[in-house]
């Protein structure tokens, strides 16, 4: 078991049998419970998630506690429909032009690389963690997936450390992660509790059967259900869940695509003269994003050059300027973004790159659940709203729901409550 | 439309060995087929404005004996309708009569204490002396009741409720869902049951709401009896018989306790012109009989729609500003209906050597070059069908959009083959080719949309069929339930026109049966066929689910016939399924 990625100003904290590592801000009350506030906030990420999922029988766990809270149907991820993005939008309220985190995988013109955004440094404005913090409020952070604990560094008040993970998804199981989540909640009881489940994502990725049967992921679905489970036993077993609004929702949902289905747009753009030699890809599965690496005097010419490229190509549903208003993306985010249609994936720069059926990051992994429940007054019993809920109203709600106010320039998303 | 009958007589041909050749006679036959203060009233009290009869001489052979009429509300507006007959020779179609002055109130209270809007509209020959005024300023989701007043003559008085705001978000809305009402086949029992119910707040018609057929031509059964024969006499083609026939169904009591009761969302389909119309004629117009040009006589037909619909065409009230029929209407984040209009730009269907009712093995039914919708439609449905937009897309669908075929095979097997031959339909072999299933590339792309933008909810609500369906519609119909749903559709039965069991003459539930268990096996997707019963529907929407309640009527020859439950399904938010409930709303 390692230790916390930062040291320095921290205490460590090894709790429970199963050896979990946690690291704690030096100087926090880290055993005492709370805060000063008695109210409970839990965000509950099924990563991956599609809102169908919950109707499909496996979950009646999530389903009884979608039903009997507030539900709203008309969920949407925000692109890019990547996870950091979006998880990053949940505890900012803040859309990528104003966090500075687009997508997974973004080319780094500074370093002249592709690489994923999971450090601490790539978001670039203030998250609801250090808000409640600075009211004297605790946040811990139960992230299952390497890169989502890498880029929330030390923003919570306590951290799980994602460990034991597997190979090549690098995600902690589920099983882990809610161990994790219970022991925080019985030994340090954050005032907020971010968490995400990466089991749903990771075998859905990995589904060879995702355009058919869907066997793996049904039997991450069901397992993951037992896993919630066991973490809303807990705060009723803690004295927690009058106190408690649980927001579950999902990042992205999934789409699946055979391996006759990929897109490659290196070649295509390669056999431009204008573009030769001159674009950067950052593949993200269900979007590509594309870098315009030429002379700034022919970026405008090269934009709609590569956006023409890229439509003529099969699979591919539309190809943005990144500047387009409604995307909200900011420069990280390129020049160009493409989308794929359902069905289709991504695989930049060669057809061997992307080699998993399961991939979001286009408009068809747009629909995600998103309900809250638990026993606090303040969560509605029952109900249903037509309102449009998106992965940005996480961080206002919770906010309004303790009481903190709205960060300089005010909430891109807005309380859902 | 062509085929009901093609379902209906295919299925026959296969369970009863019956009949393999048709003529055009036949195919009309089997119907389905071929096819303010009491002060201010006071006030409203005028002298007349023309020379001629008392006011209680006109009343007496009613002045407003067309009734009244609502239609497309929005938040701030309703459209209200009558048509005035000032003198004994302003009869309907004639072009005679005097222009006159109407004038017109809209109060919050039935008995028009409370009058917020009025004024005067100004009418005549030039107009068949319809009514048409778009009230506006108004409040959203309110009853508001309305009345007109010629020469001292009280029209009756209706009634009609304003969409919710646009950022509302109301419980539940509940809507009459009807189609295919033939006036020669029988009464209006279906538009009486709605009438009688209060708890609606629209009436969607999906089209045929008149039928162009002389006595004897298309009634009540396998003999074509007619129950109330058609005026005028024959055919209707010219703009007098249009305006003729729009004012006998007017005159109609169900039809008109109906219009007063709710404001109508309509649509039209090829009845209200022409059997079997798409752009360029119809299956039902012979220049060659002396019905001269289609497209004339269609202009006519909508003139004549124009005139005597509570519909804005082209967005407005106004007559001959444009015959765009195709429009949405927003219901606060619940819903928003878009009602198409599926005749005026399509193709002509594809021509089968065999008739109708068998499946038809053309593979031009899938030509990429062929529509239904035309290109500005389809684009304009695919807005229609995005996400941001209200929470339950509920297309208002003239014909059936679920595919209903025999033998597909699974689409990756059946696109190689046609990279090379071209030769087979891409959704297996259609029954009923005026249907979307006609015009499969059309289908293709809508739900290419709704699952390349992963939109949920969307709601077809249909008629055309003179059957009742509750269907999910599959990605891929024939791997299916394998796969995803693009969503539902329910579609109503008809108020009079003719279903398998009168065109056939077989006692229902026999011959009927086997036709729709046939069809539910070969297609895995239709949860729910009847092709027995008449009557009307009611859709009612939650955040929660779409429910759609079939109700049916006893002998549409029997004026008083009983209505009675039949069965209801229902479909739950983000799921694109449907179940079976138990219990109407």
């Amino acid at each position: 078991m390692s230790g916390p990625v930062a040291a320095g100003r921290r205490t460590f904290l090894k709790a429970g049998a199963a050896g979990l590592v946690f690291s704690t801000v030096a100087g926090a009350p880290a055993l005492a419970a709370g805060g000063r506030s008695r109210r409970r906030a839990y965000v509950l990420v099924v990563d991956g998630c599609r809102p169908d999922e919950i109707d499909s029988g496996l979950t009646p766990n999530l389903a009884a506690l979608r039903d009997g809270g507030l539900r709203f149907p008309q969920a949407s991820s925000m692109p890019v429909m990547e996870t950091i993005p979006n998880h990053v939008m949940m505890m900012t309220g803040l859309r990528p032009d104003r966090t500075g985190v687009p997508a997974n995988s973004v080319y780094d013109r500074d370093l002249g690389e592709v690489r994923d955004l999971d450090r601490p440094s790539d978001i670039r404005c203030g998250t609801l963690l250090g808000r409640l913090n600075r009211r004297g409020l605790t946040t811990g952070t139960v992230l299952s997936k390497t890169y989502l604990y890498g880029v929330f560094g030390d923003r919570a008040t306590h951290r799980w450390e994602p460990s034991p993970t597997l190979p090549v998804s690098e995600h902690a199981p589920d099983a882990v992660t809610i161990d994790a989540a219970i022991t925080m909640l019985e030994e340090l009881d954050p005032n907020l509790m971010f968490v995400n489940l990466g089991d749903i994502d990771r075998f859905g990725h990995a589904d060879l059967t995702g355009t058919t049967l869907r066997v793996a992921r049904r039997l991450a679905l069901a397992d993951t259900d037992l896993q919630v489970q066991r973490f809303l036993d807990a705060l009723t077993a803690q004295g927690l869940w009058e106190h408690s609004m649980v927001i579950v929702l999902a990042d992205h949902s999934m789409d699946w695509s055979t391996p006759d289905r990929l897109i490659g747009l290196t070649g295509p753009l390669a056999a431009d003269p204008l573009l030769a030699g001159r674009v950067r890809i950052a593949d993200n599965g269900g979007a590509d994003l594309l870098y315009w690496t030429g002379p700034a005097a022919q970026r405008a010419e090269a934009i709609e050059r590569m956006r023409t490229v890229a439509r003529a190509q099969e699979g591919v549903l539309a190809a943005y300027p990144r500047t387009a208003p409604w995307l909200r993306l900011g420069p990280e985010a390129g020049d160009v973004v493409v989308f794929c249609r359902a069905g289709w994936r991504f695989s930049d720069p060669d057809p061997m790159a992307n080699p998993i059926p399961g991939n979001h990051g286009h408009p068809a992994t747009r629909s995600i659940p998103f309900f809250i429940g638990g026993g606090h007054a303040d969560v509605p019993r029952r109900a249903t709203s037509s309102r449009v809920a998106r992965t940005i109203d996480v961080a206002p709600t919770v906010a309004g729901f303790f009481g903190a106010g709205a960060p300089r320039g005010g909430y891109d998303g807005r309380n859902l409550l | 439309m062509l085929i009901a009958a093609g379902a209906c007589l295919g299925a026959r041909s296969v369970v009863l060995g019956g009949v393999t050749t048709l003529d055009r006679r036949t195919l009309l036959a089997t119907g389905t087929a071929g096819a303010a203060t009491l002060a201010v009233a006071a006030h409203l009290d005028g002298p007349a404005t023309a020379a001629g009869p008392t006011a209680s001489e006109r009343a007496g052979r009613g002045v407003f004996r067309h009734g009244v009429a609502s239609g497309d509300p929005l938040p701030d507006a309703v459209l209200v309708w009558t048509r005035v007959t000032p003198t004994a020779a302003s009869l309907p179609g004639s072009g005679r009569g005097p222009r006159v002055e109407v004038r017109w109130e809209l109060a919050t209270d039935p008995g028009f204490r409370r009058v917020v809007r009025r004024g005067t509209f100004q009418t005549g020959p030039s107009r068949d002396h319809t009514v048409k005024v778009d009230v506006t300023g108004l409040a959203p989701a309110t009853w508001y009741h309305y009345r007109f007043r010629y020469d001292g003559v009280l029209s009756p008085v209706g009634r009609a409720r304003t969409a919710p705001a646009t950022d509302a978000s109301p419980d539940h809305l509940r809507f009459g869902v009807v189609s295919c009402a033939n006036l020669q086949a029988g009464w209006f029992s279906a538009y009486r049951g709605l009438a009688e119910r209060d708890d609606l707040h629209a009436v969607l018609h999906l089209g045929d709401y008149l039928y162009e057929y002389g006595p004897g031509q298309y009634g009540y059964g396998i003999d074509d009896r007619d129950i109330r024969p058609h005026q005028p006499a024959h055919e209707m083609v010219t703009l007098a018989d249009y305006r003729q026939r729009h004012a006998q169904y007017k005159e109609d009591p169900d039809l008109q306790a109906l219009h007063a009761k709710y404001p109508w969302i309509v649509t039209w389909d090829d009845h209200e012109v022409a059997n079997d119309a798409y752009r360029d004629g119809g299956e039902n117009h012979d220049p060659d009989r002396g019905e001269g040009d289609f497209h004339l006589r269609r202009a006519r037909a909508h003139r004549a729609y124009d005139e005597w619909m509570p519909v804005r065409l082209d967005g407005t009230a106004r007559l001959r500003d444009g015959d765009r029929l195709f429009r949405r209407l927003r219901f606060g984040r619940l819903a928003e209906i878009s009602m198409l209009d599926l005749r005026s730009y399509r193709d002509q269907q594809v021509a089968s050597p065999l008739p109708s009712p068998v499946p038809a093995p053309e593979a031009g039914v899938s030509d990429p070059d062929r529509t239904i919708t035309g290109r500005q439609q389809l684009d304009w449905l695919k807005g229609s069908l995005s996400r941001g937009r209200a929470q339950w897309k509920i297309i208002g669908n003239p014909v059936m959009i679920a595919p209903v075929d025999f033998g597909a095979l699974p689409q990756d097997l059946v696109d190689p083959v046609n990279d090379v031959t071209g030769l087979l339909p891409r959704d297996g072999l259609p029954y009923n080719v005026d249907q979307w299933d006609g015009y499969t590339d059309d289908r293709r792309e809508v739900f290419a949309h709704l699952r390349d933008h992963q939109v949920s909810d969307a709601l077809f609500v249909t008629g055309d069929i003179h059957s009742g369906w509750a269907c999910e519609l599959p990605y891929d119909a024939s791997t299916y339930p394998v796969g995803d749903s693009a969503g539902v559709e329910f579609v109503c039965s008809s108020v009079t026109s003719n279903n398998l069991k009168d065109i056939t003459g077989t006692p229902p539930h026999t011959t009927s049966t086997a036709v729709e268990e046939t069809i539910k096996a070969n297609n895995r997707h239709i949860k729910y066929l009847n092709f027995d019963d008449h009557g009307f529907s009611v859709l009612d929407v939650t955040p929660l689910r779409a429910q759609m309640d079939w109700y049916v009527i006893g002998d549409r020859a029997d004026r008083d016939t009983p209505i009675t439950w039949s069965v209801s399904y229902a479909t739950r938010t983000g799921t694109g399924r449907v179940e079976q409930v138990q219990e109407p709303v």
